[in-house]
């Protein structure tokens, strides 16, 4: 499929982004920034930069840079760079080629269509004058689409039916406010206003006046007279307007900012929330009138908009937020940063244009909570994870739990609570015919497809018979919304007593683990150990069997380590022993390891585990499922 | 082809013709159907797959995080001590050879600038001043270092730049 980018061209930075895999992706330039600085200049030498290079050299070379070209586009100015004339099409096309050959450099294929934004209030010169620009640069230009249209594409407002959204766009430099109207996925802008010279840099400059009188205030000196400072000064208003974002309160503090009578000097100020938004309502204020005005033109009640949608940096500010409330009645959009919604609502436009974005691919459903089996103690062993795209298949190798079982129970279940109990089971059945092995040979293959209408399919293998078994399980994915949250909540909620609980199960599988492999070994290894180590170890494991019969876990685990560090002294003597032996004697010592290891690591599964399920014995009148133990076999 | 195939042969409608097309288009539907399934399930596998990395990515992110906090913290309780020792020159003077150590190992390098001609690759001009006596575009002051990372820019010098009126004027003339 041929990629479409999608350009927000802006008038300071501009933003380029495209559609991966059903997602919207921000291309970042070659300097390894999420935005291009939307500026161009010619060298005395006649080399051409764009961008940061020619953002860093503007104050060097006014005469050969140009900076807001948007401002320009569709009127008739022309722009002269070193005795060159150029049109605002043809600056704009230098900065869309930079923003070409990077995207291009990132994805690492050509790209030559593209979706380009304009403001709402762009009339038909300035729309052909921004198409000629991206013609210029190479692309062909798919279509040309309002930055407030992108904005709401980017939360899908085009599907929510019909209804109504105002944008509101804060941006380092302007403020623009749109009134839309959205039916049938075509959007209708109602009204438009504005302020071509309000933004966050206004802001950050009452934020750097403030903290310079201050210092002047106790000492004397204006901060603001030397360069070095005063950079310094703006760095930190920035990041502290930035930090006061999340915080109520932030200490600036810039060490050694000047020389007073030969002593240093350091500057240290607190600044709290609140003292901003005092310091920039003023600002903030002005955003009111525009809004009012757009509302009265598209005859509008605050109360007949449905979505509010923001757009810039500075609306990431409680107190913007605030304010857009005030205004509106109604809680803004949350959840796509408001600096790249616009890039990102273009490459939505471009992957619909590009057939990336259709309706049987790219909406392609998620499961919605985890599915899993229930395993040995009750225990839900995950198969396919929550959020996982479908449609997709798992499988995992399972095994029995007891000795010379004959048959398992495959117990579906969802949700997102460790314990089966707790999660709801979509649907159960048995696998019988297994050949009778100790417990923990059998090789059973589960395996979880879902298919792309979320109905999943089970099924259990013996790999050893080849014997099968499945269930088909509809509507899964269907849960209702209220019902997804709840159960998230309680997984949420429970989280640390379900992770007790889990943890005591997997010390009593653990401890019953050891107890039956010890209750196997012991008989053939008897005669190679002394008649003390025998009696210890027989006593250990009654205890332990005794304590696996009761309820107290923590007996359990104290039981097991005592068993383990008998076990682990005597193994140790006896494998020196061996290889004593077997340094004289060059005998191979026939170890009975699990002969299973090698076929299980050569399967296909994606899971190199085998995990006891919580087959149920059906011929074994064993009812306590507690005493099966969970086993991971690496 | 296929269709071309069967328009010749739709010029003698048989029975027989009839029933081999219906199983065709049986066997068609079929392979389009499992065509179908496996563009959606690579469809999904890359979903799948991308969610991963995006895991992936934010626990790199957070080692790295954590690898300079660690040695954020070290430097910090090295300060702390300093700060409360009443000569406490030689000790700052080993915690910067212990800064320089560790920028020497990320390959982090200073840009050196002053006395050198503008280059907008690795300086930021911040401001310019007139200065007959400097060649043009000489750097004359530095307001923030700059630095390398081996040869690519952590972060570009901000410099003052001289303007000589002068020889702009014999430039012009």
């Amino acid at each position: 499929m041929k990629k479409i980018v999608g350009i927000d061209l802006g008038t300071t930075n501009s933003e380029v982004a495209v559609m991966e895999a059903g997602k919207p992706v921000v291309i970042k330039s070659s300097e390894g920034n999420a935005y291009f600085p939307s500026v161009v200049a010619f060298t005395k030498d006649g080399e051409k930069l764009v961008g940061d290079s020619a953002k860093r050299q503007a104050v060097v070379n006014p005469e050969g840079t140009v900076m807001r070209i948007k401002r320009k586009m569709g009127t008739k100015d022309k722009i002269k760079l070193h005795g060159k004339i150029y049109t605002p099409e043809q600056i704009s096309a230098f900065i869309l080629q930079k923003i070409k050959t990077d995207a291009e450099e990132y994805l690492g294929e050509k790209i030559d269509e593209a979706v380009i934004t304009v403001p709402a209030y762009f009339d038909d010169d300035q729309r052909q004058a921004t198409k000629t620009a991206g013609e210029i640069a190479g692309f062909k230009v798919r279509r040309i689409i309002n930055e407030p249209t992108a904005a709401a594409l980017a939360y899908g407002l085009d599907k929510k039916g019909e209804h109504k959204i105002a944008v509101f766009d804060l941006g380092g430099g302007t403020f623009d406010i749109t009134l839309m109207e959205v039916g049938g996925g075509v959007f209708e802008v109602l009204s438009t206003n504005g302020d071509t010279h309000l933004g966050g840099s206004d802001m950050d400059q009452i934020l750097v006046d403030y903290i310079a009188d201050d210092f002047k205030k106790k000492h004397g000196v204006d901060l603001r007279k030397d360069l070095k400072t005063l950079q310094r000064l703006i760095e930190a208003a920035e990041n502290a307007k930035i930090e006061l974002s999340s915080t109520l309160k932030t200490t600036i503090n810039l060490p050694y900012i000047t020389v007073i009578e030969n002593q240093p000097k350091h500057l240290e100020i607190e600044l709290t929330r609140s003292l901003l938004e005092r310091l920039i309502n003023p600002i903030v204020e002005k955003t009111v009138k525009p809004c009012q005005q757009a509302l009265k033109d598209a005859k509008l009640k605050p109360e007949d908009l449905d979505h509010i949608v923001l757009v810039g940096g500075p609306t990431r500010m409680q107190i913007v937020q605030k304010k857009v409330e005030e205004i509106f009645r109604k809680k803004a959009e949350h959840g796509v940063d408001p600096m790249e919604c616009v890039a990102v609502g273009a490459a939505i436009q471009a992957g619909i244009l590009s057939g990336e974005v259709e309706k049987d691919i790219v909406l392609l459903d998620v499961t919605p909570l985890t599915l899993s089996v229930e395993t040995l103690g009750g225990v839900s062993t995950e198969l396919i994870g929550r959020n996982t795209t479908i449609p997709t298949k798992k499988s995992k190798i399972f095994s029995t739990a007891a000795d010379n079982q004959l048959s398992v129970e495959i117990n579906v279940l969802q949700g997102e609570r460790p314990m089966a109990a707790d999660n709801k089971s979509l649907g159960r059945f048995h696998l019988d015919g297994i050949l009778p092995a100790p417990r923990g040979i059998p090789q059973i293959e589960v395996t979880f497809d879902i298919d792309v209408n979320g109905i999943i399919n089970v099924s259990a293998k013996d790999l050893g018979t080849g014997k099968e078994q499945s269930i088909r399980i509809t509507g899964s994915t269907k849960l209702s919304d209220d019902e997804i949250t709840r159960m998230k909540k309680e997984a949420e909620t429970h989280a640390e007593e379900d992770r007790k609980r889990k943890e005591k199960v997997e010390i009593r599988n653990n401890g019953d683990t050891l107890a039956h492999s010890i209750e196997k070994t012991l008989n053939e290894i008897k005669d190679k150990i002394s008649e003390d180590e025998k009696q210890n170890i027989e006593n250990a494991l009654k205890e332990l069997r005794q304590a696996l019969a009761g309820d107290d876990v923590d007996e359990i685990k104290k039981k097991t380590d005592e068993l383990s560090e008998i076990l682990q002294k005597v193994s140790t003597d006896l494998y020196q022993k061996a290889a004593q032996k077997a340094s004289s004697s060059q005998q191979a010592s026939g170890s009975s390891a699990e002969p299973q290891d090698d076929s299980w690591s050569g399967h296909p599964s994606d899971d190199d585990k085998t995990i006891d399920a919580d087959y149920k014995v059906k011929d074994e009148d064993k009812n306590k499922t507690d005493n099966k133990k969970k086993q991971d076999k690496k | 082809m296929t269709a071309k195939k069967i328009t010749e042969k739709k010029k003698e409608p048989h029975d027989k013709n009839i029933v081999s097309f219906k199983k065709e288009i049986e066997r068609l539907k079929q392979e389009l159907n499992e065509k179908n399934d496996k563009l959606l399930r690579s469809y999904a596998d890359l979903q799948n797959y991308q969610k991963r990395i995006e895991k992936e990515i934010a626990c790199k992110e957070e080692e790295t995080r954590k690898k300079y906090l660690l040695e954020i913290i070290d430097l910090y309780e090295l300060l702390k001590k300093a700060y409360e020792n009443n000569n406490p020159k030689d000790g700052i003077q080993a915690i910067l050879q212990n800064i320089q150590h560790l920028l020497e190992i990320e390959q982090v390098s200073v840009i050196d600038c002053l006395g050198k001609s503008f280059d907008h690759y690795c300086h930021y001009a911040i401001s310019t001043i007139e200065k007959n006596d400097c060649k043009d575009g000489q750097i004359v002051d530095e307001i923030k270092k700059g630095y390398m990372i081996g040869s690519k820019i952590l972060r570009p010098s901000q410099v003052v730049v001289a303007k000589n009126k002068n020889i702009n004027k014999k430039e012009g003339e």
